[in-house]
Formats: C-alpha cells, structure tokens, sequence
C-alpha cells in the first residue's frame, strides 16, 4: 500500500464538539496531549510522594529532569529566574514527553503541530514582553538597543533588533516543528521505502528506519532542550535587561 | 502540508492551552515543591556536612595550636623553675657555707679568748703563791717580819723583773 509520508500528520475529527461556535472537535493530537499531561503528571508526582532521601530509580530520574532544569534557569536567568521554575519544567517536561510519544508507531506527534508549537512560542514570548514591561516599563524598549551602540548607529541598529525581536517567536514555533515534522517525513519516507520494497531489499530501509528512530529519540531531547534554553534566554532578557536591572542575579 | 489545514486550530489551542494548565497546576502542586525541596534538603545537607567537617578542621588546628603553645609554655615554666631551684640552693649552700665559717671564727675566737682568760689566771695563781712562798722564805731569813705592804711591794718588783726577763726570753 502506496501513502504519502505526510499521511501521519493528517488528524480527523473523532468526536465532534462545537459548544458556541468553536469547534473544539476531540482528535488525534488532542489525545496525545491528554496522554502526555496524564504520564508525566503521574511520573512526576509519584516520584514526588516517594521523597525519600536516598532516591529510588523513578524519584532519581525526576530529581535529575528538576536538576537539568534548574541548571538551565540558572546559566540563562540566575536566582531570580527560579520564580518561573514551575512553569519552565512543566513546558520542558510537555513538549519532550510529545516528540518521544510521538515516536511510538502508531501515535501521533503533537509538536509536530505548527500551531501547537506557535502556542508555545507566542505564549512565552508573550510572557517575556508582558514580565519585561511590567518589570522596567518603557525602558524595556531598551532591549532593542545593545549595550554600547553608538548614536549614529541607532536608525540602523533599531530596526535590526526589531527584526531579531520579531523573528524570536517565529523561530522558536517553526524549529520544533520542523524538527519533528521532518524526522518523521524521513522515517515515513523509509518505512514506505520498507514495505515497498519487499523482502528481498526492504530490509534495508527497514534497518534505517530504526536507525532513524534511535536518532529520532536524541532528536526529541535536544529540541526540547533547546526549546526550553531559548525560553530561559527570552524571559530572562526580559527579567535583566542587559543584564543590568536589580533582578540580575 | 496537513498541519496547516485551519480546521484543526482552534481545537489545538484549546486543548493544548487546557492541558498544558492541568499539567502546570498539578505538578506546581503536588510535584514540584517536593522535589525542588528535597533537591534543596540534600543540598543542604551535603553543605552542612561540608561545614561541619571544615569546622571540625579547624577546631581540632586550633586545638592543636592552643595545646603546643600550653607545652610550649609548660617547658618554659618547668626550665625557670629549675633555674630558680638551681640558683636558690646555690645561695642555700653559699649562705650555709658562711654561717659556718662565720661559726667557726666564733667558735675559735671564743676559744682563743678563754684559753687567754684561764692563762692569764693561772699566771696570776703562779704569782701570788709565789709571792707568799718567797715572803714565807724572806720572813725565816730577814728574822723578822715586814710589814705585810713591803712585802708584797718587794715581791712584785722581783717577780716583774722576772717576767720581763721571761718575757724577752721568748
């Protein structure tokens, strides 16, 4: 059976809900994500009430993503960037537990949504204006003038970081995506190439495939790591503001 | 492509900004706090005992320290004491040595000085017998008696004379 690889992206309706107008029709990746919140909320919380001094396997795996995290918030933000811990840990712990279900044949990789990455993005970009205006009000718009610019300089360099400003949502939406998107066209690609092939040379595709799939999972890590950094670095360039604000470190 | 058939957005964003909020509440709290706070315990506790440990350290230095100088001055006030013995039973010996000399010269000063006495008496014995022996002996030869005062006036000058022959005899 011929498919084209996008066919894995492709969602349908399962049950239809339109409650005033919008519809919010449950679907493949809506499932996902309730597969996701349900998992990781489980993992994390029974490693939680484990607490125990000497962790078990399950207590030391969560102590090592909390770990992992909190390293991250403090390179990129410093102390004060431990107030947005809980929510760079949950949108670390979301968007890795999506591209590695994602993997599993069968399922469906909810990242590889472009609107559900630009949901990410756009919301943490979002937060990162929202915190930097309320945090230095309108010398936030200082952000778009490097330290040390010379006056001069200022009609060139201000709608360059205006673009660099811009392109920070967008980059951040589409990188995920594209990631995830194009690791599994790959693997559609290999597998469709498996099958068609037939035993006498499909079997090597097939090889690739799982190859690929090993790759696929380092893939998931780093882009939810790298997801996750760039997050840090938006917020905490809001939270410092050149690194010169009393929220500094 | 499929994903950027617009049917499907607004159900994405719906559940994915629904679940996403579960997710962030239930591990804002039941997870993370405990986990962050334990993170921080063992922290905490491997720093304490770090402290500790370093504290220890230097306690038992100074410790140390404290006790050298205490021996350090013990040796010291054990030497000036021995100093001190040294030097008070060289003086005891010194001052006993005096005193005895000191006694000694008495003693044999005493002597001396009695010796004198008992020779100047004896001489003196000597001297009246004699006087009274030679008066006997001038009385049975002269027949007849001087007066007591001659007599012992006569003796004197005679023996006087004698002494002083005697005397530049020796």
């Amino acid at each position: 059976m011929e498919e084209s690889p996008l066919h894995a992206f492709e969602l349908h309706d399962l049950i239809p809900l339109v409650p005033a107008g919008v519809d919010i029709s449950i679907n493949k990746a809506v499932i996902l994500m309730w597969v996701v919140v349900g998992l990781v909320a489980f993992l994390m919380i029974s490693a939680a009430a484990a607490r125990k001094l000497v962790p078990g396997k399950l207590q030391n795996m969560a102590e090592l993503i909390v770990e992992f995290i909190r390293g991250i918030i403090l390179d990129t933000m410093g102390e004060a960037g431990m107030k947005y811990f809980p929510l760079i840990a949950t949108l670390f712990l979301f968007i890795l537990f999506a591209n590695l279900l994602g993997l599993i044949p069968g399922s469906y990789t909810v990242t590889s949504q472009i609107i559900v990455t630009a949901v990410f993005a756009v919301g943490i970009y979002g937060l990162s204006l929202v915190l930097g205006f309320s945090l230095h009000g309108m010398k936030f718009l200082g952000i778009l003038v490097p330290p040390g610019t010379p006056g001069w300089l200022l009609p060139l360099m201000i709608p360059i970081e205006l673009i660099s400003q811009l392109a920070r949502p967008i980059s951040l939406a589409v990188r995920l995506f594209a990631n995830m998107t194009a690791g599994h066209v790959i693997l559609g690609v290999l597998f469709g190439l498996a099958i068609s092939g037939g035993l006498l040379i499909g079997w090597l595709p097939f090889a690739f495939t799982i190859a690929m799939n090993g790759l696929e999972v380092g893939i998931a890590f780093i882009q939810a790591y790298i997801f996750t950094v760039l997050s840090c670095v938006y917020l905490g360039d809001a939270v410092t503001l050149h690194g010169h604000s009393e929220h500094a470190h | 492509m499929p994903q950027f058939e617009s049917h499907f957005f607004s159900s994405l964003i719906f559940w994915e900004i629904l679940s996403f909020g579960i997710l962030f509440f239930l591990l804002y709290k039941y997870a993370f706090p405990s986990l962050l706070g334990m993170l921080e315990e063992r922290e905490k506790k491997i720093k304490d005992s770090l402290d500790q440990a370093e504290r220890h350290r230097s306690e038992a230095e100074r410790k140390l320290k404290e006790y050298e100088a205490k021996l350090a001055t013990a040796a010291k006030d054990a030497e000036a004491l021995l100093a001190q013995a040294k030097e008070r039973a060289a003086r005891l010996m010194e001052e006993n040595e005096q005193r005895m000399t000191a006694d000694a010269e008495r003693i044999k000063g005493d002597a001396t000085r009695e010796i004198e006495t008992e020779r100047r008496k004896a001489v003196q014995d000597i001297r009246s017998q004699t006087t009274d022996l030679a008066m006997m002996v001038a009385e049975k030869v002269v027949g007849r008696a001087l007066t007591d005062g001659d007599h012992r006036r006569l003796a004197d000058e005679a023996l006087d004379a004698l002494a002083k022959t005697y005397q530049s005899r020796n």
